[in-house]
């Protein structure tokens, strides 16, 4: 399978602070992929390497076979936020638009504004925050990418507004086989519309796979209190807690887990994503729980 | 790009036309007036001890509305490089990375280097009509004005005449633009722009433009018919200074020595110049001491020269600016 994205130890530093730490990666095309991780893990880090806007410390990336630059045909970006200009109107969007890419889809553009309803002689800055998540959408999938990325899109907006926009993403990706990238930092936005997965938690990537192989490997086990590391080998600890008689292990593991003694569990989304997230917390180097 | 430019610009754009207009509109109205009583009162055609003449010009030529014509101008061409850098180049870069919006339009497909390069291009050449428009109708109107007053060569003035006004206007435009893309914050941006112009507009006419021509030395011997200024000392120190020999030059210095070559400071004579003395007394007095006066100036037709170097200068500063800001645009900006 191709690749979208390919990094190899790609590090991102702003003078001390590292937002971005030997991340080596596969992305594979044809996917909506979920980039989740709290507030500050490095999401907006990795998505502005990837359409350019900044240029790695340390390690390679390429997106779509090439070093990644600004001002490519090939990638949208809705940033975070969705900025747009908020004295221009919707149709003033859709103008620029087909005046700064050679690809752009008009009839595409258009006819998204109209199915949302939207006037186009309404300035931008006049716009709900939903209406103006759409309104990046539309410019960025008009140029039609063949990756798009998307920064927190739907963070700032209420959960009707969430599922529409995460609708019209899921309806244009499902109908031009378009790659898709899209962060947040709630699972349960990811969960509908995502079939892989990266987690992202302190600058680093903690998993990252197919979302069904991801749900079919990780198992959680309780049982009498043990030592972790007697589990045996193949079965990748990702998380462990105990009371006096009681332990309770998140684990990776290929194989299921037969042994009579513990009890064991699938784990949804959520769970898993929060298993590595406070795995990153115990070993010290940030709260990310206490930031959530 | 050409459009969207034109789109974000047209506001500005049509508030310096209309400026530009209502500036070029009253002097080009008042302007034929003004030269014909240059002409009638045989000013125009005066070529020696005009003195006189001057002062009867300037006298009959500066009634309210002239006086206030002559300060607008001049003063619009003082003030332009900081408000095309505050209110078109500060904001340019800083207000789209304030807003956020320098990742929508960056991922269109438009590299950085030619959404700057289009905008550079746009603003900047809007900059250098609207300069060349007003300092083409200023230049013509203060002409009699400067040359019965202290001279269009007077720093201040020589800065809003001919073609450096247009060069100040660009490097003020550019230096906002850097500013604001080094800052990338508008408010704060606007204002160290104003200070940075305000710096170019003090450093360029006092420290570096009289190395730009080679300035004339004259020594003269003292003629008490030109003194300019005449100071006398309770204790017998005195100063005196004489007229440039060349009417409107820019003077850069001027002293009087004595007898030993040093400047001349007295001691004076307390009878000749003293309460008892009239000021003929110790004018006569001081031509008997055989003083020269030293002096260093440029003189009114080295003017447009000085002008081109000027703006040769400004323009080289605007250049490099544009080249650096093209280049921290791609490494440092995001």
């Amino acid at each position: 399978m191709s690749s979208v994205i390919t990094t190899t130890g790609l590090t991102k530093r702003y003078g001390r602070r590292t937002a971005l730490s030997d991340c080596t990666l596969h992305v594979p095309a044809g996917h909506v992929v979920g980039l989740v991780g709290p507030n500050g893990a490095g999401k907006s880090t990795l998505l502005q390497l990837t359409c350019g806007l900044l240029t790695p410390t340390a390690g390679t990336i390429e997106v779509l076979g090439e070093t990644p630059h600004t001002g490519s045909p090939r990638i949208g970006f809705v940033a975070q936020d969705t900025p747009v200009y908020g004295n221009l109107t919707i149709a003033e969007h859709l103008r620029f638009g087909a005046h700064l890419n050679p690809g752009w889809d008009q009839a595409l553009a258009e006819g998204r504004i109209a199915e949302l309803g939207l006037d186009p002689a309404q300035r931008a800055g006049k716009l709900s925050g939903g209406q103006r998540a759409q309104l990046a959408l539309t410019l960025a999938i008009a140029k039609r990418p063949e990756l798009l990325l998307l920064d927190e899109p739907v963070a700032a907006l209420d959960p009707l507004a969430r599922r529409e926009f995460l609708q019209g993403l899921m309806a244009y990706a499902a109908e031009h086989g378009t790659s898709v990238v899209m962060s947040s930092h709630l699972v349960a936005d990811l969960e509908r519309v995502c079939d892989h997965l990266i987690v992202l938690v302190n600058s680093r990537v903690r998993v990252d796979g197919d979302v069904e192989e991801l749900l079919g490997t990780h198992h959680r086990l309780t049982g009498p209190r043990r030592d972790p590391s007697t589990l045996g080998p193949g079965r990748h600890v990702v998380q462990a807690s105990h009371t006096d008689v009681q332990s309770t292990l998140v684990v990776r593991s290929t194989a299921p887990v037969d042994d009579p003694t513990w009890a064991s569990d699938r784990l949804d989304l959520e769970d898993l994503v929060l298993a590595y997230m406070t795995e990153a917390g115990a070993h010290g180097r940030d709260r990310v729980l206490e930031k959530r | 790009m050409i459009w969207l430019t034109w789109r974000q610009f047209r506001i500005q754009a049509w508030v310096a036309v209309v400026f530009a207009a209502v500036v070029a509109a009253a002097l080009a109205a008042t302007g034929p007036a003004l030269y014909d009583l240059y002409r009638s009162s045989g000013f125009a055609d005066c070529t020696a001890d005009c003195g006189e003449i001057a002062r009867n010009f300037t006298a009959q030529a500066t009634d309210a509305l002239n006086t206030t014509l002559y300060v607008v101008g001049t003063g619009a061409l003082l003030l332009l490089p900081g408000l095309v850098g505050i209110f078109w180049g500060a904001p340019m870069v800083a207000r789209e990375v304030e807003t956020g919006t320098h990742r929508l339009v960056w991922n269109q497909t438009v590299s950085r280097r030619r959404w700057l390069v289009v905008k550079l291009v746009t603003v900047g050449l809007a900059t250098v009509v609207v300069a060349v428009t007003i300092s083409a109708v200023v230049t013509w109107w203060t002409v009699p004005l400067d040359e019965a007053g202290p001279g269009r060569m007077y720093p201040a003035v020589f800065s809003a005449r001919g073609v450096v006004p247009i060069g100040y206007a660009a490097v003020g435009f550019v230096a906002g633009v850097v500013i604001g893309m080094v800052v990338r914050r508008a408010i704060p941006a606007m204002a160290v722009t104003l200070l940075a112009v305000a710096l170019v507009q003090a450093v360029v006419p006092f420290v570096v433009r009289e190395h730009l021509v080679t300035p004339v030395s004259a020594t003269a011997a003292f003629d008490p018919s030109k003194i300019e200024q005449l100071g006398i000392h309770p204790d017998n120190r005195i100063d005196v200074t004489q007229g440039p020999p060349v009417r409107g030059a820019w003077v850069l210095s001027n002293t009087m020595a004595g007898p030993d070559g040093k400047e001349y400071h007295g001691p004076s004579d307390p009878v000749k110049c003293g309460r008892a003395g009239g000021p003929q007394e110790c004018e006569q007095w001081l031509a008997g001491q055989n003083l020269r006066q030293e002096v260093t100036y440029i003189p009114p037709d080295k003017f447009w020269a000085l002008q081109w170097r000027e703006f040769g200068l400004l323009a080289v500063i605007a250049v490099l600016l544009s080249v650096f800001s093209l280049w921290w645009i791609q490494r440092r900006v995001a």
